[in-house]
């Protein structure tokens, strides 16, 4: 039978395809142009059938598909591929494909297999402020994702350069200046949009007073540490390998956080 | 009907033999009309580069075909001793096999190097324009052309750089990206240190400094590289706003240590610095690059990842010559199923005129 879920099943298929590509790119040891236009045509119909997913899920349950750990799990994907292919040609980074499709895939497969997809109590529709600030704020967590995947590919370029041992990869990543450049705005960009999410959440909270309180430990912290690293690499006191590490250790901690407290709501 | 190559190269000659057989560029049209005039070829091409003289040349008997470009060789070049001891032939398969060995480095003496495409390429085009190809030599170098693009693009035969100078220009684009910002400071002259600033300039490095403990010598390179010279106390002043460092002095200690880097490290804003050391003894303290952003690389592993470059390109002769040999008997088909028009045509030809002409270039 043909679901919501179905779709996400299929934009699977085309994620997992485009790792299948980008594997043989890998092989073929070039940076095969056609083969990058594939893995981009890939991704895209991926993201479609994705998109399609988020809108059907959003029909049924009537707002924003963002009341369970299921559904935001997979905006936080659908976001990271959206930035993918909103990044990945116009600074021309080579291989951000071949990081960011095999995350997408652990975060959707994850949230698929993975009894996570209940129906919530939710309170009813107050107001469009509940909705925005929590679309915005899952829309920022998919550029720090994607930060995550260049922040992996500056660390494994930055190691075969210290370590002088270079894989048949080394020629095709790109550089670890233009790395760090992206890496340090996709990290703007997140922590920007996460603000905004904040500052919607404040405002809807005198509008509804519905919160809890490890819901807001939680975004805060998040903002705080993101907000620190911005902060860290603007004024040059941190750069390169520290900023991807921390960048790839907030997220996991932003996800291990997000999962503990809709754990605990529950 | 058949193909023939007749020619030298590095391995058949020593220099000075190759040099009394090169074709000056601007003779070399001539020489292609005389060749055809002189011999009885019905297409050829000539093809001389520094490291290699070849005749490529349809002919309805090899045999005297050999024997008559050879002495074409000797009179045009007015040579006193003969040569044939250095001379190779390859006929028909082995041939265009050659050619296509040829056209993808796999016969140069930089195994996979690519100036010699352009080189055949170069020398086909003088025999075009000069008529001296026909419909089977024009079929034979443009299948060989795109059967060596197919080659280079499906194989790694020419990936990764050979050289300690082109070794870390490609370091420095994976550190930097493009390098048009990058400041380039040489410290000591020499050879190596000039080819690797060269190497570094020819990709699109920006400024360059030269500091010696000699201020003539360091004004001399600094003018051949258009860069600025600095006294050599100097240099640790400009430090902060040098992004990568070439050193070569005859320095008995090393000049850059990791306690002087460090403050200067925090100076440029962490900012990655790539230092090579071709100095012997070194001029850069190993311990340098324990400091974060600091990549140091010396003449020893420069020479091991051109090394290891260059064994790469060998693992991969095998894999050229599968494909090789996949496009020798496509081109092998094509002039067995052609064979009876072309020589009708030079048959023809022959018995029309008595000055005997190149065939048409295009068959219908």
């Amino acid at each position: 039978m043909i679901t919501e879920r179905t779709f996400l099943w299929i934009a699977q298929a085309f994620y997992a395809a485009s790792c299948v590509v980008t594997l043989r790119r890998l092989r073929a040891g070039d940076g095969g142009a056609a083969l990058q236009r594939a893995n981009y045509f890939v991704m895209i119909t991926g993201f479609f059938f994705h998109t399609i997913f988020l809108y059907l899920r959003g029909q049924t349950v009537g707002r924003c598909p963002l009341t369970n750990l299921f559904e935001t799990q997979a905006f936080i994907a659908w976001a990271a591929v959206l930035f993918f292919l909103l990044i990945g040609p116009s600074y021309r980074v080579s291989f951000l494909g071949a990081f960011t499709a095999p995350l997408v895939l652990v975060i959707c497969l994850s949230a698929l297999l993975l009894p996570v997809d209940v129906v919530q109590a939710t309170p009813p529709r107050h107001s469009a402020w509940i909705e925005f600030h929590a679309a915005i704020a899952v829309v920022a967590c998919g550029a720090f994702a994607l930060a995550f995947v260049t922040g992996a590919m500056y660390l494994i370029q930055e190691r075969q350069l210290k370590t002088r041992r270079l894989t048949s990869s080394f020629l095709l990543l790109p550089s670890i200046e233009q790395l760090d450049v992206i890496h340090f705005r996709l990290l703007i960009m997140g922590f920007t949009m996460l603000t905004a999410g904040m500052v919607g959440g404040m405002i809807s909270y005198h509008i509804v007073g519905h919160w809890t309180i490890p819901k807001i430990i939680w975004a805060s912290s998040v903002w705080l540490l993101y907000g620190g690293l911005v902060v860290a690499r603007g004024l040059w006191t941190l750069r390169g390998r520290k900023v991807a590490v921390a960048s790839m250790v907030f997220f996991a901690l932003m996800l291990v956080g997000f999962w503990g407290v809709n754990l605990f709501q529950r | 009907m058949n193909l023939l190559v007749i020619g030298l190269n590095h391995r058949s000659a020593p220099v000075e033999v190759r040099e009394q057989l090169a074709f000056a560029k601007t003779s070399l049209a001539d020489a292609h009309t005389r060749l055809l005039a002189a011999s009885p070829l019905h297409e050829t091409v000539i093809l001389s580069t520094c490291n290699r003289v070849e005749v490529y040349a349809l002919a309805d008997n090899v045999g005297e075909a050999a024997r008559s470009v050879r002495e074409f060789l000797h009179d045009h070049h007015r040579l006193t001793d003969r040569m044939d001891a250095h001379f190779y032939e390859h006929r028909d398969d082995s041939c265009v096999q050659h050619l296509l060995e040829v056209a993808c480095g796999l016969d140069s003496m930089v195994l996979g190097e690519t100036e010699i495409f352009g080189q055949v390429k170069d020398a086909y085009s003088v025999a075009q324009v000069a008529g001296t190809t026909g419909v089977v030599l024009n079929r034979v170098f443009q299948k060989a052309f795109s059967a060596a693009k197919h080659i280079r693009s499906t194989t790694a035969i020419t990936r990764g750089s050979t050289s300690v100078g082109t070794v870390a220009v490609d370091l420095a684009e994976k550190i930097f990206g493009k390098l048009g910002k990058c400041v380039v400071m040489v410290i000591g002259t020499g050879q190596m240190s000039e080819a690797t600033a060269r190497a570094l300039q020819s990709r699109g490095a920006g400024a360059i400094l030269v500091c010696s403990r000699t201020n003539e010598r360091a004004e001399a390179l600094a003018a051949q590289l258009q860069g600025r010279a600095i006294s050599y106390d100097q240099w640790p002043n400009e430090f902060p706003m040098v992004d990568i460092v070439i050193s070569s002095t005859a320095a008995p200690h090393p000049i850059i240590t990791k306690e002087k880097l460090g403050p200067l490290m925090k100076m440029r804003r962490q900012r990655p610095l790539f230092l090579i050391d071709i100095a012997v003894p070194r001029d850069m303290e190993r311990a340098c690059d324990e400091l974060d952003g600091v990549y140091l690389y010396d003449i020893d592993d420069l020479q091991q990842i051109a090394r290891e470059n260059m064994a790469a390109r060998e693992r991969e002769i095998a894999a050229c010559q599968v494909l090789i040999a996949q496009h020798v008997r496509r081109l092998a088909d094509w002039l067995e199923s052609n064979r009876g028009t072309v020589e009708d045509r030079y048959r023809r030809r022959v018995a029309d005129s008595p000055v005997r002409n190149p065939a048409s270039p295009h068959v219908s």
